[in-house]
């Protein structure tokens, strides 16, 4: 127990001090001669002080210490992982995974497939409208390897990668048969709110092309020509120099050989052309593009010679025929400003001088005929989407204009006195059309939301009541954005 | 294995990164001499021409980098010492040349305005 502050503790520590006091002054204390029987002269000590080796300087405070740290740090056990690296490419692999079948989702009983003889008149195809179409095996494997499949599309929560032919889709179709009957080329940039389907739309429409027996062409992510990932080389003797990405090109040439397979091996080479290796004359198209695709060194004047032969025109009867061709290309934004690439005074190459993104705008604007027919198609990407103000406002007056007359209280749409309008781009944008994908009509949401539950993924009755809910929560049908509240969502 | 001024680089290396490992070239040297070449900024080592090797090689024999540009900086800092400026005699006491507090972060400096530079090289 402590001492308790109290009357005894108090007296205690009194009788210590008088006690202490009392020797002190009493004669019993030892006098102050008689404590140490020698003495310490002054003599000694200075001998000492001098025969002593001179005191180390101090050290400055601010000097470091080799070997000592300043701060304090617990080094932390380095955690050592067991686990397999991934290998080169194996994560973008991952990243670009594209799922087509689940097989947890039910088959949806009845649904009929996308035929060739759907796109024989257009009557077929207008009894399609509204209706989810399935895609055949081969026109899957087409589309796989024209890369039209995205990841974030939401093929792998279904059974079967089917399609809806809304109004557009079967506009497109309609208008896909009259360039081919009329030996013109329909142009179109696909626009949209995000989610809208525009890229989904331009796999329709790719695939619609294949089962008519087209040539397509596709560039699935303008971004790639644009990043400067890939190489580049000015072409020789071209003034302003245009700019050729060989190894972009022979991947361009495999998807070309591989979509095509089927329509280009009856086609067979037509021309001389200035290759740099001897080619057989009668190689059929297929072979010569996956020739040109095997050194990128070759690529270009393969995929140049390709061209011309895939744009001779048809001749009648038995002659040399030729189908129509249809080019498609996905994040048009990536295409409409200068590239990452560099000139060698280090200005940044405007991407309508790489020779592939020139080769597609000359045949988006128009100045380059397809004399077989034919489709130029470009889509926008909202989730992707860089600031491209000049084609902004090209797309808005592009519509205007093509909207007819204004209405009293409705203006164009200017540019901007104070910026400077690309002339490439303008040129590019001059005669193309806008096509503007809006929401899903309420019997098109139904449609595709009947189709959902067939396939198990939809567990509501699909009333009246349910579909307007949903297409009003999707900012009016927008088809992204239905498929998130309905299917995407568990409740 | 291709070599470039007598060092070996490994194929699968970027040329941005083979380029900027030699004294005195940096990113904005290095996208010089790449955008010359029509080299594009990931492109590596095995994919070059050896007419673009070739060419980058004479481009850097004509460069002061290397061992030139490390006597060149150490030239300089002797002569502000020599001349007893304060740049020379902060130069001499590894502390900072440019005004900095010296109250409490000068590791860079240390490691950094020393006479002969250490860290590079």
């Amino acid at each position: 127990m402590p001492p308790l502050p109290g009357p005894r503790w108090a007296l205690r520590t009194s009788l210590d001090a008088f006690h202490s006091q009392w020797l002190l002054n009493s004669s019993l204390a030892v006098p102050a001669a008689q404590k140490s029987a020698f003495s310490t002269t002054s003599l000694l000590s200075a001998r000492a002080a001098a025969t002593a080796p001179p005191p180390k300087p101090r050290r400055q405070e601010n000097t470091p210490v080799k070997g000592v740290r300043k701060t304090y740090s617990v080094k932390k056990a380095r955690k050592v992982s067991t686990a397999k690296p991934p290998g080169p490419g194996e994560r973008k692999a991952m990243r670009k995974r594209i799922i087509l079948s689940n097989t947890n989702a039910l088959e949806v009983q009845g649904l009929k497939k996308l035929e060739k003889e759907m796109f024989a008149g257009g009557k077929e195809l207008k009894e399609l409208s509204g209706k989810m179409m399935g895609l055949e095996d081969n026109t899957i494997d087409q589309l796989k390897a024209v890369q039209a499949f995205q990841p974030r599309q939401g093929w792998k929560m279904f059974r079967w990668p089917s399609v809806l032919m809304r109004k557009e889709a079967v506009d497109v179709g309609h208008a896909l048969q009259n360039a081919e009957n009329n030996k013109t080329s329909f142009r179109r940039v696909l626009v949209g709110d995000k989610h809208s389907g525009k890229s989904v739309l331009m796999l329709q429409a790719q695939a619609m092309a294949f089962l008519k027996g087209w040539v397509v062409i596709p560039i699935p992510d303008a971004q790639e020509l644009t990043v400067a990932h890939t190489a580049y080389a000015p072409l020789p003797e071209s003034d302003p120099p245009i700019y050729v990405q060989k190894n972009y090109t022979a991947e361009l040439l495999t998807k070309i050989s591989n979509a095509n397979q089927a329509i280009l091996s009856t086609m067979v080479l037509s021309q001389q052309h200035k290759l740099p290796i001897p080619v057989q004359n009668n190689i059929s198209l297929d072979r010569f593009a996956s020739l040109g695709a095997r050194d990128p060194e070759l690529a270009y004047p393969f995929f140049i010679a390709l061209w011309k032969e895939l744009t001779m025109p048809s001749q009648e009867g038995d002659g040399m025929q030729r189908r129509p061709v249809m080019l498609a290309l996905d994040n048009l934004q990536h295409v409409m400003r200068p590239s990452e690439y560099l000139d060698p005074d280090l200005n940044k190459i405007h991407a309508h001088d790489l020779a592939l993104v020139k080769h597609f705008m000359d045949h988006l604007c128009g100045s380059k005929p397809l004399p077989n027919g034919g489709a130029v198609l470009a889509a926008l990407s909202e989730s992707n989407r860089l600031k491209t103000k000049e084609l902004d406002y090209l797309i808005k007056r592009n519509e205007a204009l093509a909207a007819g007359p204004l209405m009293p209280e409705q203006t164009m749409p200017l540019w901007s006195p104070f910026a400077k309008m690309d002339e490439k781009i303008e040129a590019s944008m001059a005669d193309v059309e806008i096509l503007r994908l809006k929401g899903l009509s309420r019997e098109e949401a139904r449609s595709i939301m009947e189709y959902w539950a067939l396939s198990g993924l939809l567990r509501q009755k699909v009333t009246e009541a349910f579909v307007g809910e949903k297409w009003t929560l999707a900012g009016g049908g927008n088809l992204g954005e239905m498929e998130k509240a309905a299917v995407g969502m568990r409740v | 294995m291709p070599y470039i001024l007598g060092t070996n680089f490994l194929e699968t290396q970027f040329v941005k990164s083979a380029l900027e490992s030699f004294y005195g070239v940096g990113p904005k040297v290095s996208q010089r001499l790449m955008a010359r070449y029509y080299i594009h900024p990931t492109a590596k080592i095995g994919a070059l021409k050896q007419q673009q090797i070739m060419a980058i090689q004479e481009d850097l024999s004509n460069m002061t980098i290397g061992n030139d540009a490390r006597r060149i900086l150490k030239d300089t800092i002797m002569r502000l010492k020599e001349m007893g400026t304060y740049r020379g005699r902060r130069h001499a006491l590894n502390l900072p040349v440019r005004g900095q507090n010296t109250r409490s972060q000068i590791v860079t400096a240390r490691k950094h305005n020393r006479i002969v530079d250490r860290t590079h090289g």
